[in-house]
């Protein structure tokens, strides 16, 4: 068994702290052949076989560093590769996947409309860096399938993002026929790889937050430790520390709560929304207040503390929003609580 | 983490135990009470965990009860939090504060005298705040005088004491006096044990604002206390005070975080006595509460669970108490409004606890949290400039 201490150590010495935005297709290399792919494949079937709280573990190092690789979706789709025990080839898919065959998935919902012959017509919004996919996922109400990116009739656009550390692609298919041997599964097995991608998508990108908001937290502080205003450490005004401190305490609190839930295989993927809420949160709050701290120089394009910005706000609406997981937390409440 | 088979045992034993032991209907008998009736209610729920085994899990294994890991001491607070049990107030400050000061700093003589009686219910407070010494303890005033007489030499004590929870039915004070002006000002400190029986001790309980009358102004007027009642070399006291506020670290937070978990209750059942069940707004709310709990909880338990590995950073108990007194207040706040213009009305309150539903009772209580045991900005302070090595302004400010 791996410990996620060796793991966590593994990523940061292979992505630097101060190397911010690692070039995308070096990263992605590299990620698998650190073997991170394998991660969530069962041993059986080649993998590792490890928890979700280890693909937690490398996300937040990936957000520590704004890696620019699409492993959120890479991981997510390997996992339902290896849980589509009907498809074709299965075997083949896994090990193409795992050794850097990148396979994606729209991270926002998607309209889609199967028709007799399975012929797929939809929209896929949001499928990350699809330039390097060769298939995306399509996961409807009652079937998961792959569908080749470059087939006729699916049109790939990319959609220009604030965050920098990211690329977006929008997919359309028309009149695209799924052949038979591209199902992963159909009717109840298909809706529980649908759930499992989305409980996921929820999980890595809370992850991703985590990190990102330590890392943007030590670089403000960093700053207000060496910047001199007033012939002294901007570090030593009260008013900066107390507001260090709040966020380095809600951020401790997110933490506890997160990895409490990424370890704990029961928590639901409501438990899960309700963590990433406050992940998500803090590292909106803490990338926000890093501009302010950092006065003018936060303002500019040169500087760091923008790109952490950007991507926490698209993370807050990745994978459901706060108005989202804070209702349904409370609808869950109310219904354990009679 | 889940628990081990011994600490499964332990855990079914406790529970059993509370089954039989716990008093019922607690929160209603406390509700009427005086002051003076909730002080003896404590001191028989006391006596009852004493013979129970479970009122000194921490202590040494030399004494009944005692002995515990770290993991018992946790799984005995979850489950004194999921029955719902009284908590014991009266006797905190004598079974952490005086114990582990006494343990760790107090000669055999000290030891063998005060111990027993803190079992057999001898209540103790502490005399550390003073007027003008709250948040800046090290700056206190009250001055002790060694002076020799018939049966051995005393220190003289003048001075003014504040905020001793208890005090009024305290036995025994842990008390911190100056007895050297010169120098730094922890180095002018020393501590002693004074007999709140000794003549020129006079206690004057505070109403607070919610009613209740918790802590004590203390005044002291040439109180002799003996100076084989000092515990460590005189002017030592500050550091044998650090032991006496590191006594407790974490249990009392995590059973406190579980019983606010368990008192999410309330909060439900008020939604739904409003017939607010589906009012998004309040859902959302009450759904981002129910994960500030929770996630107070979770950093409670990483606490503990760090501590029984070793690991113990500095300020990691800042970042504890701060999240469950800012949750705390959070929780109280959602009570008072979903509870409306009935909670201006002003109910009895119960005593020692601090998630009973009586909201505005509640929300005036979670201060205590934000502001007693190391306030809020002192926390915050201690993870700024510890934690994450904020400079430190220089010292010397002189207005």
């Amino acid at each position: 068994m791996i410990e996620l201490g060796e793991l966590r150590d593994a990523a940061s010495k292979a992505f630097p702290a101060d190397q911010l935005r690692p070039a995308r297709d070096a990263a992605w290399q590299l990620a698998a052949e650190m073997g991170w792919l394998m991660m969530p494949v069962a041993e059986e079937a080649g993998g590792l076989g490890l928890g979700r709280d280890a693909s937690a573990t490398i996300l937040c190092e990936m957000g520590r560093v704004l890696g620019t690789a699409p492993l959120i979706p890479a991981l997510l789709t390997v996992q339902a590769l290896g849980d589509a025990s009907d498809l074709a080839d299965q075997q083949g898919w896994i090990e193409r996947a795992c050794a850097g065959e990148y396979i994606a998935m729209n991270l926002d919902r998607a309209t889609i409309s199967l028709g007799a012959g399975d012929v797929l017509d939809a929209t896929l919004p949001a499928i990350p860096d699809a330039d390097m996919a060769s298939h995306t996922l399509v996961f409807g109400p009652d079937f998961c399938a792959l569908v080749p990116l470059d087939a006729p009739g699916v049109n790939v656009t990319e959609r220009p993002l604030w965050d920098e550390s990211r690329r977006l692609f929008d997919v359309t298919v028309s009149g695209h026929t799924i052949a038979p041997d591209m199902f992963l599964a159909r009717g109840a097995a298909a809706t529980a790889i649908g759930d499992r991608l989305r409980s996921g998508l929820v999980l890595t990108v809370a992850a991703d937050s985590l990190g990102g908001a330590a890392a943007c937290l030590d670089m403000t502080v960093e700053y207000l430790k060496t910047r001199r205003q007033f012939d002294r450490p901007l570090a030593m005004f009260q008013a900066l520390k107390h507001r260090c401190a709040d966020l380095k305490i809600e951020l401790g609190a997110a933490e506890a709560l997160f990895w409490s839930r990424a370890g704990d295989e029961s928590a639901t993927t409501t438990d899960i929304g309700a963590a990433k809420v406050l992940a998500c949160d803090v590292f909106r709050k803490i990338a926000e207040e890093a501009i302010q701290l950092h006065g003018g120089i936060g303002l500019t394009d040169e500087h760091n503390c923008h790109l952490f910005m950007k991507r926490a706000m698209l993370n807050l609406q990745l994978g459901g929003d706060a108005d989202v997981w804070r209702e349904r937390a409370g609808r869950q409440a109310m219904a354990a609580l009679v | 983490m889940s628990d081990t088979a011994h600490l499964t045992a332990l855990r079914a034993e406790v529970r059993t135990w509370l089954d039989a032991n716990a008093p019922k209907g607690w929160r209603e008998a406390y509700a009427g009470m005086t002051h003076a009736e909730f002080a003896q209610a404590q001191r028989d729920w006391f006596q009852t965990l004493v013979s129970g085994g479970y009122a000194i899990p921490h202590w040494p294994k030399e004494w009944p009860g005692g002995g515990r890991s770290l993991a018992e001491q946790k799984v005995i607070y979850e489950e004194l939090a999921q029955a719902d049990c009284p908590r014991l107030l009266l006797t905190f400050v004598s079974t952490y504060h005086a114990a582990s000061t006494l343990m760790e700093c107090g000669n055999a003589g000290q030891k063998a005298r005060y111990l027993p009686r803190i079992l057999e219910g001898e209540t103790w407070c502490q005399g550390f705040s003073e007027p003008g010494a709250g948040s800046d303890l090290a700056s206190l005033k009250c001055k002790a005088e060694r002076v020799s007489r018939p049966g051995g030499e005393v220190y003289v004590i003048n001075g003014q004491k504040v905020w001793s929870t208890m005090a009024q039915y305290a036995d025994k004070c842990l008390l911190l006096v100056r007895t050297n002006s010169d120098g730094a000002k922890q180095a002018g400190i020393t501590f002693l044990l004074m007999d709140m029986k000794a003549k020129g001790v006079t206690v004057k309980p505070i109403n607070q604002i919610q009613g209740d009358q918790e802590f004590c102004e203390m005044f002291l007027d040439d109180v002799e206390v003996p100076v084989t009642e000092r515990v460590g070399e005189e002017n030592a006291g500050w550091a044998v005070a650090q032991a006496t506020l590191s006594s407790e670290r974490g249990l009392t937070l995590m059973e406190l975080s579980y019983r606010m978990r368990g008192a999410l209750q309330r909060v439900a059942s008020l939604i739904r006595q409003n017939g607010r069940e589906s009012d998004q707004g309040i859902l959302r709310d009450f759904g981002q509460l129910v994960a500030r709990v929770d996630s107070t909880c979770a950093i409670a338990d990483q606490f503990l669970l760090n501590r029984m590995h070793g690991i113990e950073r500095v300020g990691d108990a800042s970042v504890v108490k701060n999240t469950y007194s800012r949750v705390l207040r959070e929780y109280s706040l959602l009570g008072l409004r979903l509870g409306g213009l009935e909670e201006q009305t002003r109910n009895a309150i119960t005593y020692g606890d601090l998630n009973t539903g009586n909201w505005m009772a509640d929300f005036m209580n979670s201060y205590a949290w934000t502001i007693a045991g190391g306030s809020e900005e002192v926390q915050r302070n201690i993870v700024a400039e510890r934690m994450l090595e904020m400079q430190r302004e220089p010292k010397g400010w002189a207005a």
